[in-house]
This record gives structure tokens, sequence and C-alpha cells, in this order.
């Protein structure tokens, strides 16, 4: 099942890219880059958390950040 | 300027009302009921002076930069790379904030009705959907949510006028039975719900000529007080001391409706309520993220980048908590103070270095 | 440019196309012919001491149109009753699951019976599932059955299609007490520590089988500790402000014939006090009632003569409840009346001390009944029908 998701989240990454790209300018460099490093950064946390769904994310991260104060409202 | 849309007042109204409402409207009673009891009425009203706060404070900064949002004024204000630095940190909250959104929409949808439809596939339609309205620009959205929003009152009255019949007024009894402490604390969590108005400071510069913003942010959070006030009398006037024990009461208060034997099972109407609500709340979030990144950016349009983000939010929501239990937790407790960090504190400390930057360059001048 | 932009419109439209199939809610998708729709559930104990779930089942060949036609033997039965055992409800659910070739459905469920054995070792435990599943509504009327719950569903009744409508009319008229889930509840997270259920009975009689609900099963933290009569049960109604039809026969003084009364309508309410540190609970009633029937031959339209009537009357509603009261205050010393909700509401900060005395506070609680009965009307007639004028009774 695992590489069934994987393959549906490279298809719909490919699926925006072929809508999105063409609409961008040649001059829009940025916004290419933008676009490419974020697509692929989802495309890569997407697979991992097919593969490692438990993995520390930023609900952690936040909740080692604010512990202190979290603790006031916890019962 | 990378949103060429332009909005109304009422339209900014329309946009923010169900962005703080959504939320709160299923688990509010459940959260303040916890530790303010019978008094869990007064809780929004307390929590809403954190909402006149919050529009106050954005409406000041915007005065000062008419024409920007607050991560472009933050890097004024602060200076390139703290600014940068202070951008990097709301974005990140808006998109964890925003992924635990669509991950409580997920998590309600599933948990009531679609018990086997994996959690993905809700979550993913339904950031599908928020991206269309994105990507269609501001206007797009106030727009979608002119239809949305009446459709959302009218069903909510729909649903408080079938249950009066059921209500106990008893229930309400003792008010302030133990002083005011008790709808204080139950008021801690709903403060950063109402401190979610921050986000009005990404509507502001959009809004047309000739409309008074300030007025319009004020309408709106007495708007949310008094929805959210009916939503905790409705559940504790039903439920009374047990409403503190269901996920979502109002859920429950909604499957309790039965007229003459024959107006029953309408609790399709509490979720299509709490859909249109979630719509128009994960947009909103949506669309702040997406824009602040592009400024962030310095992009010349924020489009390109709605879908990659979109796929994000779905990565976030599945990544925010392993499950129901987790992610309550996780907001009516360490969520509060990290919001406050975000949504008031920050833009406090931009206000406030502003005021007195303006102060010392006039000193200055004379 | 217009070519790529044409490309891109081409590409939305195929991924339009493509993303209905996937919206269209396969994984949940239920029809009704896939359902098996549960309308009364029974929970009883068996001798091992799991639980025995007994479900009413609406049986789908008997639905719609042709059912109520000839062969009622064979099939045409409206319900049918299956049961199953486990450890818990869901347990039994799922075995109970294995016997019906449909997806058991408790939507629509109407009515959760608890059988004697099952009652006798407390309820919570059991009522959690009406909560947490997502299919039972809590609107569903609960009821104590003196025996088994599953012989209450078994019934088929001559009226209605199945016994869980009769059970659920039945607490609708308000003969005995109404108690929904949600109710139920409350009263198990209420302060008083008490609860009590409506009790349903099979009524064995010539013309066949037949449900009653008759008396009241109380509950004090979470055992059963007591049940009581139908006539215990009105004064108890009395007192926490449900009852809704009543009628009310009386013998006047110095007359060998009746006159009934019909409630109209009527309020209770609850006013605690505290003096001294003596708690004290005043029950004021005020209730309205019409004349519709005299066999006597007094003269309805008398003011003396009804004045007289409502004295007698206030005494009948007062000698009510003070059996109740004697019952359940002092006998059981179980709080089913809502005492102390209404002092928790009026002195918060007292209750607050004297919460954990409760149970030994309550049965002390030295109570005064007030009831004010006013007879609005003498019914359609004003003197006593079939008797010459001259020959009326007067004071």
């Amino acid at each position: 099942m695992k590489w069934a998701m994987v393959l549906g989240i490279v298809v719909i990454a490919v699926l925006i890219t072929l809508y999105e790209w063409p609409k961008m300018n040649k001059n829009q460099k940025k916004e290419r880059k933008a676009f490419a490093v974020l697509t692929m950064g989802s495309v890569v946390l997407a697979v991992l958390l097919v593969y490692f769904p438990d993995m520390p994310g930023p609900t952690q991260l936040v909740d080692s950040l604010f512990k202190p104060f979290g603790k006031l409202l916890e019962k | 300027m990378i949103e060429k849309g332009k909005i109304s007042g009422l339209q900014m109204a329309i946009l923010l009302y169900p962005t703080i409402v959504a939320t709160a409207e299923l688990v509010l009673p459940a959260i303040t009921g916890e530790v303010a009891k019978q008094d869990m009425w007064l809780s929004p009203i307390w929590a809403s002076f954190f909402g006149y706060l919050s529009v106050l404070i954005a409406y000041r900064l915007h005065s000062y930069y008419p024409k920007e949002t607050l991560l472009q004024y933050s890097e004024t204000i602060a200076g390139k790379i703290p600014g940068k630095l202070i951008g990097c940190g709301i974005l990140f909250f808006l998109l964890h904030t925003n992924g635990m959104n669509l991950r409580d929409f997920g998590e309600f949808v599933n948990g009531n009705f679609l018990e086997q439809t994996p959690l993905t596939v809700t979550i993913a339609s339904m950031a599908f959907v928020c991206a269309l309205a994105v990507r269609g620009g501001l206007e797009v959205m106030a727009r979608s949510s002119q239809i949305f929003v009446p459709v959302f009152i009218l069903l909510f009255m729909f649903i408080v006028v079938l249950l009066i019949p059921a209500l106990n007024p008893g229930n309400i009894a003792p008010v302030l039975g133990e002083g005011l402490t008790p709808s204080i604390k139950g008021a801690l969590v709903p403060t950063q719900w109402f401190n979610e108005l921050f986000l009005i400071s990404f509507l502001l510069p959009y809004l047309g000529e000739n409309e008074n913003g300030l007025k319009w942010g004020m309408i709106t959070t007495t708007l949310i007080m008094i929805t959210l006030v009916i939503t905790n009398l409705l559940a504790l006037l039903l439920f009374g001391d047990i409403t503190s024990s269901f996920t979502y009461p109002i859920m429950d208060a909604a499957r309790y409706i039965s007229v003459a034997d024959f107006l029953q099972h309408v609790e399709a109407v509490e979720m299509a309520i709490w859909v249109t609500g979630m719509f128009i709340k994960i947009s909103v979030f949506y669309y702040a993220a997406v824009i602040g990144l592009a400024q962030l950016l310095n992009l010349s349009d924020y489009r390109p980048i709605v879908f990659p983000i979109g796929l994000l939010l779905i990565s976030i929501s599945m990544w925010a908590a392993p499950n129901l239990q987790k992610l309550t937790h996780f907001s009516s407790t360490t969520w509060p103070f990290y919001a406050l960090l975000f949504q008031m504190i920050i833009p406090i400390l931009l206000l406030l270095a502003v005021i007195t930057r303006k102060k010392f360059s006039k000193t200055q001048l004379s | 440019m217009k070519l790529l932009q044409n490309k891109g419109k081409q590409l939305l439209t195929i991924t339009l196309c493509v993303i209905p199939i996937f919206l269209s809610g396969c994984w949940d998708r239920s029809e009704v012919n896939d359902l098996a729709l549960i309308v009364g559930m029974g929970l009883d104990r068996t001798d091992e001491g799991d639980i025995e779930l007994s479900a009413q089942i609406v049986n789908p060949k008997a639905m719609g149109g042709q059912g109520s036609s000839e062969n009622s033997q064979s099939g045409g039965q409206p319900v049918t009753v299956k049961t199953g055992t486990g450890k818990t409800i869901f347990d039994a659910r799922s075995k109970l699951q294995e016997k019906v070739s449909r997806r058991l459905f408790e939507g629509h469920n109407r009515i959760v019976v608890i059988g004697k054995a099952l009652a006798e070792r407390g309820i919570r435990q059991h009522i959690d599932f009406f909560a947490r599943f997502p299919n039972p509504r809590l609107r569903a009327n609960v009821f104590f059955a003196d025996g088994k719950a599953s012989e209450i569903l078994k019934i088929m009744p001559n009226f209605e299609q199945d016994s869980a409508e009769v059970a659920r009319e039945l607490a609708e008229l308000r003969i005995g007490m109404k108690v929904t889930t949600k109710d139920l509840l409350q009263q198990l997270a209420s302060e008083s520590g008490a609860t009590a259920l409506p009790r349903i009975l099979v009524d064995k009689s010539d013309s066949g089988e037949e449900l009653r609900v008759n008396g009241t099963a109380v509950f004090k933290h979470n055992q059963l500790i007591g049940q009581i009569d139908d006539a215990l049960t009105r004064g108890l109604l009395w007192v926490t402000d449900e009852i809704e039809t009543a009628s009310v026969t009386l013998q006047p003084k110095d007359a060998k014939d009746y006159i009934s009364f019909k409630l109209l309508r009527s309020s209770t309410e609850l006013i605690p006090t505290i003096k001294n540190g003596k708690w004290k609970m005043t029950i004021t009633i005020t209730s309205e009632d019409d004349v519709v029937e005299n066999e006597t031959k007094l003269d309805m339209m008398d003011p003396k003569i009804i004045d007289k009537l409502q004295k007698q009357l206030n005494k009948r509603i007062r000698k009510r409840i003070k059996m109740v009261l004697d019952d359940v205050q002092e006998g059981m010393e179980a709080d089913v009346f809502g005492f102390a909700d209404a002092f928790h509401r009026k002195y918060p900060k007292q209750w607050k001390k004297a919460e954990d005395k409760w149970d030994e506070t309550f049965p002390e609680i030295e109570v005064a009944i007030k009831s004010d009965v006013k007879i609005r009307r003498p019914g359609r007639s004003g003197g006593p029908q079939g008797v010459p004028q001259d020959k009326e009774a007067t004071e």
C-alpha cells in the first residue's frame, strides 16, 4: 500500500507542476525556484511521512519550547 | 502590490467571522465547560477582549503602513534580518496552525460520519477546494464566503431554534457560584481563538477606499462573541454538568433534536455548518500563509506557490499529531501560549517599536 | 504562449474529470438496503457475568406496502429480536452482527431497556457506549425491566409496529418518568448520586401481552436500591415537575359518589432554605384542574363547594408527595427529587462545604409541601346532570 501512496503523491506533484509551470513567465526565475523548492520539499516530507508517520514534527518542537507554560493549563 | 483584488468591509467581516466561529462552535463548550462549569457562557465575553485588542493593534499598525501586510512591515520595523526571522516564525505558526485546522476538520468528519474513509482523503479534498479558492484570490474567497456565511448563520439558527424546547434554564444557576475565577480560566483557550483576528492584518491592506476597517473589525468581534455565548448557553442548558464529557457537544445537541417525532436526525445540518465554516477558516489561514511566503521571498505573484503549499499543509496536518487526544491536548495546553506569542506579543512589540521610533524622530526634529 | 495556456486548460479539465472518482465517498457508502435498523436495544446479564445484548431490528421484508398484507406468519413480523453475548456491549454487538446479514445501525434506536440482573450491578459502566459510539442518539428513552430486557423487546404489540415504539409513546405520555440517555447521563453525573428509571412491565391478559410503564426503579451510587409503584411514581412526578396528564378522583365529604378532575397544567418549584445550619426544602405546587365528571348532586357552579373541593385536592396532593418522601427520602435515602441541585444552585458556598456529607444530610432535610390547586371550570355542565333544579344539594 505504501508504494501506492508514494505514487499518488508523486502523481499529484507532477500534475501540479504540469499545471503551474507553463503559466510562469521565462523571466519569473525566482517564482520558478520557489515553486520547485516548495514542491520538492512537500513531496519529500509527504513520502517521509508515509514511511515514518511518527517522526517528531512541528508539534513536538513547539511543545518542547513552550512546555513550562503548557504545564499551567494541564490538569 | 501582489494582490490586486479589493474587498469591502462587510466582505472582510464575513471572511473573519467563520474563521473564529468554525472551530469554536464545535469544541468551545467542551473546553470551557471543563473549567468554567455552569459559568461557561461568560467565558467568550472575557475572551472577546483579546479579540478587540487584536483588531486594535492590527489597525494601529495598519494606519502606519496602510499598504503593507504584517510580514512586510515587520521587516520595515525590525530591520531586514530580524524582520525575516519574525516572518519565518509567523509563517511557521500559520502553516502549523492551519495544518491543525485541517486535521480538526478531518478528525471530525471521520469520527462522526465517514468512519472508513482514510483521513488523508478527507483532508486532501478539503485542501484542494481551499487551494482553488486561494488561487482565485482574495475577491474570490470573499465572494464565496458571501454565499456560505449566510447559509452558515441560517443553519446555526435553525439548530438553536429547534433545540429551544429541550433546554432547561435551571442549568445556568448558580451564576458566578464560585466567583469570577472559573469563567476567566475557561476563557484562556478561547482568547487565542479570538486572537486569530490578527489575521485581519493580512486583509486590511486590500480593503477598498473609504472602508472603515476598524469599525468592521469591531463589529466582527462582537458578532463572534455573541455567537459563542449562544453556543455555550445552548450546550449548557441542554447538557448541564455533562457538557464537557462530550467531544463535540454541539454535534450531540444537534442529534438530540426531535420535533414532533418527525423533524429529527438533523446532524447533517451540523456537518454542513462545520464544513462551510472550516472551508473559509482554512482558506483564510492558507491565504495568509501563501501571501506571507510570497512577500517574504519577494515573489511577483503568489499563485504559483498555492498548490505546493497545499501539499505541504496536507503533510503537516498528518504530521501534527498521532491522534485526536494528542491534538486536543496540544491545542488546549501548549497552543494558547504559542499562539499568544505570534498573534499578540509580536504585533504588540512591533507596534511599540513603531510608536517609540516615531516619538524619537519627532523629538529629534524639533 | 496561447498554446501553453490551452494545454493548461486541458489539464485542468482532465484533473477535474478524474477527481470526482475519488470524491464519491465510496468508503463510507451505506445504502439503506445494506443496513439493519435497530429500533430497540435491551441489556441483560447472563449467568456467567457477560452482557447479553438484544436488538430489535426492523424486518426489511415486512417494510413498505405489502408488509401489512395476508401472510403475517412467515416473515411478516415487522421486527425481529436477535441477541448476542459479550464482555462489553460492543463485544456483544459484534457477536450479534455475525447473525445478521446486514450492517447493524443504531441511528434509529428509540429505547434502551436495562434488565434487572444487569442493573443490580450498576448501570453507569454500560451507558458509556450510548454516548461514545457514533451511531446511537442521546434521545433514546431508557427503561428498567424488572426481569429480562429481551422479554420486553420480544413483545409484539397490537397497536404499534413494535414494542420499542410502544415504550417510547408511553414515556412520551408521562404515565411514568421519561428518561432519555442524556437525562440518565446527567443524573449519573449529578451531585445527588441518585438515579431513577421508569419501570416497564409485560402485562399478560386474555387479549395477549402488552407493555406497561408502571413504577420507577431507584438507584443510588449506581446501585439498584429499590422500586416504587405507580402511585408513588405519580408523587415523584409531582415533585420533579414532570406531571403532565393526571386524573384525580375525589369522594367529597358527606357524599357517597365521586367527582373526577382532569389536570390542565401544573408547575412545581423547589425552594431550598438554609437557616442556622438547618436545611429545609419547600415544595410549592400550583396546578389547575377542570371538573370532568360529577356523580354527586353537588352544584359545580357554587363557589363555596369549589373552595371545599380545592382544599380536599390540596390535601390529596400533599398526601401523595408525603408518601413518596417517606418511602424514598427516608426509606431509600436516595435523592431522586433534585434537591441537591436546588441547594447547589441557591447556596453554592454552603453546598461546597456540605457536598461530601450529602448522603447523611439528605434524609434529615425537613420538607414542607405547599399545594395550591385551582379548579378553573365546571366542564360542559354547571349543576349536576339529571337532577331537578330544586333538589340540587347546596351547602
